[in-house]
């Protein structure tokens, strides 16, 4: 039986792991050292392809259904504080907004891009970073128009629409070229990475929900585990610690 | 009068308690209705979850027929393909939606939209029918309807709330997607409409911070949003609210509020479901609710209530006639009969409280007005020189000394006229000896030093080293008030001096300062009841004056009065003295009148 699969995630997906992939060897391709590999391991409520849920999922009971793409393909894994590392170049990324999407959703770039947001669609977008208002205040993207927007500083940028609350740009400026995307398995994988402690912190669903402290030079050929802990989890656990107190 | 008094304090005790009960009562129960209306909102707003749930289960299930139908399978097959002719295949599923569904409005349908496999929109009915070909694969329920998920989601898009089902459509031979289907229904004024009917509640929808539709008045529930903005964490973490008190105006509400699922739970969508406060408790309030079946006979205590209404009043009447009525009656009778003669006085000591004071009174007044005038032409005028005249009859003041009873500082007392005194002319008046005073303006009066009183030199209590008859010449001469003995070292409180007197009766003050009040039929006896009425003329009178009645007893003050008339009677030789209180430079002092007769 032939499963197809969706050409917006498909092409959203191979967007956003060819620029994570192209930036990746391009910064790293001075170094050699170790590679970092590994496997995140998201709870299960952050394993489905939406933000949101209604009240009922159900399979169709006929043909497969597609697990792969939507809201899981947009997780990465970002080494920081690595000795040496230095941030990638300044550039600009045109983001395009059309048939309901936002291609590509997530962007990891160095201090000083401009991304570019191009209405492609017959919608108006209404853009802004809620939790930041001071890099972009909400507005009105028409049809056919383009909104252009420096980030200089280092750090997370989420772009919503408030229209459509499914469509998060996540914008990652860091001072580090190693970095990788994480595919459908949740496994990573980042090359020439010289000997160092360094931070290894997790982006998923619009924020960081792992981190963890490294020594590079004495991983070797071992593979992290990276269990990411959905809030629930967590505040279950502190509650427990709590009570144990 | 006393048990009246008790009786009707208690009955505005019991009338008080009465109507605290009255008021706090509602109270209980005006907080249990609160609870048990929040009690009620918070079932309703479970019976709303599971209704859309429902709701939402029944449009996947509608959906997915239509994505089951042949037809709308093979139209969408051929776009996914690029096979076919484009237009065609659009009005071919139109006309296959709207032979399925004939009516989209009875059935709440807002759009009905068939896609292919990229997202491409191919036909729609309903809402915007004409446009297609438009990409919104993007949506998370369209993605998902193409990755094989039958699934529900609520959108709040230009400020409207839409709930959508979505479902996949397979190809003829079921072993691939074609497609998808979805439908929309708007959720506006015709859900509130049905949640209110089923919920019998108020309902009300709120996205992004706006009232978008409610079964209450327009920008009644206007506070809600901000209300909601207070509880956005209770909601994140509850999904729904406690009862929320709310007013507006003078409507106390109670709103209990939940997100919608999906995406649009992210845009602060939420339906509030809202109930009444119980009523306001308090007198207006209890009224207002009270219907005419609360005063059935059945519902409220008629019986138990006229039993005790006409208790009272029939104590309270029976209490007025013992204490009232009935002595008043009796001494009406008595009075009747003193009028008739039958009586000579009324029997003042049978009757209590004030009803006594009152005989005690007229008694008093009897005695007055009755005997008084047959006597009074011989003593009533004020003027002495009048009463005793030419006959030699003579009144002598006698001035009150404030500080002689309190026991302050003493003023001059008058002293006997010293050795160079010329005697008074011989009198005119009947009296033998000693000699009537001339009355004639007096020297300078001599004072000596403050000192306490002396008795002899005023002509009270006996004789002194003037002797007596120097004494009343002094008097007599000088027409001077006698400061009454101050018997300055009496200890005994006043209050304590008087055990005999009842404490109601107040003696009635011979404010004119008449002569004589008793001619008595009893001599000793009226003589005695004479100087009682003097005492309590001079109190009175000292009190009106504002003087200090402290240290002035009654049994020395009327031993001073018997002394003082012996002389006088002695002197004068008169049959009897009669002694009047009298008001002189802003002080009480006594005169006292030779009685001939």
């Amino acid at each position: 039986m032939k499963t197809l699969r969706n050409p917006v995630s498909r092409v959203s997906r191979s967007l956003v792991l060819g620029a994570v992939a192209y930036l990746s060897l391009a910064g790293n391709a001075h170094a050699g050292g170790t590679t970092v590999r590994g496997t995140v391991k998201m709870p299960d409520a952050s394993r489905s392809t939406r933000l949101y849920h209604g009240y009922w999922r159900l399979e169709n009971g006929n043909v497969p259904v597609q697990t792969a793409g939507g809201a899981k393909a947009e997780t990465v894994v970002v080494l920081e504080n690595v000795k040496g590392a230095h941030p990638p170049s300044a550039r600009t990324i045109t983001i395009e907004l059309g048939g309901l999407d936002a291609r590509p959703r997530l962007v990891i770039t160095g201090p000083g891009s401009v991304i570019e947001l191009k209405n492609t669609g017959k919608v108006r977008h209404e853009l802004s970073t809620p939790e930041k208002p001071e890099v972009m205040h909400l507005e009105t993207l028409a049809p056919g128009q383009t909104r252009r927007q420096r980030f200089d500083a280092v750090g997370d940028y989420v772009i919503r629409d408030s229209e459509y609350p499914h469509i998060m740009i996540c914008v990652l400026v860091v001072g580090t070229t190693y970095f990788s995307a994480v595919d459908d398995k949740g496994s990573f994988s980042i090359a020439n990475v010289p000997d160092s402690t360094a931070t290894l912190k997790v982006w998923a669903r619009g924020k960081w929900v792992a981190e963890q402290q490294l020594e590079t030079g004495s991983l070797g050929k071992e593979e992290l585990t990276i269990k990411v802990v959905s809030q629930r989890e967590k505040e279950k656990a502190e509650q427990e610690a709590k009570a144990a107190e | 009068m006393f048990l009246s008094k008790i009786f009707f304090i208690l009955l505005a005790l019991v009338a008080a308690i009465a109507a605290t009960f009255a008021v706090i009562a509602p109270r209980p129960f005006e907080r249990r209705m609160g609870t048990l209306e929040g009690q009620r909102l918070d079932r309703a707003q479970y019976a709303a979850e599971q209704m859309f749930k429902v709701d939402a289960h029944k449009w996947i299930d509608h959906v997915g027929k239509l994505g089951r139908d042949a037809i709308i399978a093979e139209s969408l097959d051929a776009a996914s393909r690029g096979s076919g002719e484009y237009t065609v295949i659009h009005r071919t599923i139109q006309d296959r939606f709207r032979t399925l569904i004939p009516d989209l409005a009875s059935g709440g349908i807002d759009s009905i939209v068939a896609l292919d496999t990229k997202g491409r929109v191919i036909a729609r009915v309903g809402e915007n029918e004409k446009e297609y070909g438009d990409y919104i694969g993007g949506a998370e329920i369209i993605s998902d309807a193409l990755r094989g998920y039958l699934s529900d989601d609520v959108w709040g898009v230009n400020g409207r709330l839409q709930r959508l089902a979505a479902a996949p459509v397979l190809s003829k031979n079921r072993d691939r997607m074609v497609g998808a289907v979805y439908v929309s229904a708007e959720t506006g004024p015709a859900l509130v409409e049905r949640l209110k009917r089923n919920l019998d509640v108020d309902v009300a929808l709120l996205l992004r911070g706006k009232v978008i539709a409610s079964s209450r008045g327009p920008g009644e529930l206007d506070a809600l949003p901000d209300l909601l903005t207070r509880h956005a964490k209770e909601i994140e973490t509850a999904k729904r609210t406690q009862p929320i008190p709310m007013t507006v105006g003078k409507n106390d509400l109670i709103v209990v509020a939940a997100p919608f699922p999906g995406q649009a739970g992210e845009q602060q969508a939420f339906y509030a479901l809202v109930g009444e406060h119980p009523a306001n408790s308090g007198i207006a309030a209890l009224f207002a609710n009270a219907t005419s079946d609360d005063l059935k006979w059945g519902q409220f205590p008629w019986l138990k209530l006229a039993i005790g209404m006409f208790g009272a009043i029939f104590v309270g009447l029976a209490l007025q006639r013992m204490e009232h009525d009935s002595p008043i009656g009796r001494l009406r009778r008595e009075l009747q009969k003193v009028a008739s003669g039958d009586l000579h006085k009324v029997h003042d000591s049978s009757y209590g409280g004030k009803v006594g004071g009152l005989a005690r009174d007229i008694n008093a007044a009897m005695e007055r007005f009755t005997h008084a005038p047959t006597q009074r032409s011989d003593i009533a005028g004020k003027d002495l020189n009048a009463i005793l005249g030419p006959s030699g009859g003579s009144t002598f003041d006698l001035p009150a000394s404030d500080s002689a009873f309190s026991g302050g500082d003493p003023p001059p007392a008058f002293a006997p006229p010293s050795a160079g005194f010329a005697p008074p002319p011989p009198p005119s008046s009947s009296f033998a000896s000693p000699p009537i005073p001339s009355f004639a303006p007096p020297p300078p009066p001599t004072f000596s030093a403050p000192q306490p009183f002396n008795a002899a030199a005023l002509g009270f209590g006996g004789s002194s080293s003037g002797g007596g008859g120097s004494s009343m010449a002094a008097e007599e001469t000088h027409q001077d008030p006698i400061p009454l003995p101050g018997a300055t070292k009496v200890s005994m409180p006043w209050g304590q001096s008087l055990p005999s007197a009842p404490p109601s009766y107040e003696p009635p003050v011979n404010s004119d300062g008449d002569a004589t009040r008793v001619v008595p039929y009893d001599a000793e006896e009226e003589e005695e009841a004479h100087f009682r009425h003097i005492f309590d003329d001079f109190i009175a009178k000292k009190r009106d004056c504002g003087e200090s009645t402290v240290g002035l007893t009654r049994d020395k003050f009327l031993q001073k009065l018997r002394d003082n008339k012996a002389n006088l009677v002695a002197k004068h030789n008169c049959r009897t003295v009669r002694f009047s209180v009298y008001v002189k430079d802003g002080k009480a002092a006594l005169k006292a009148t030779p009685i001939r007769e």
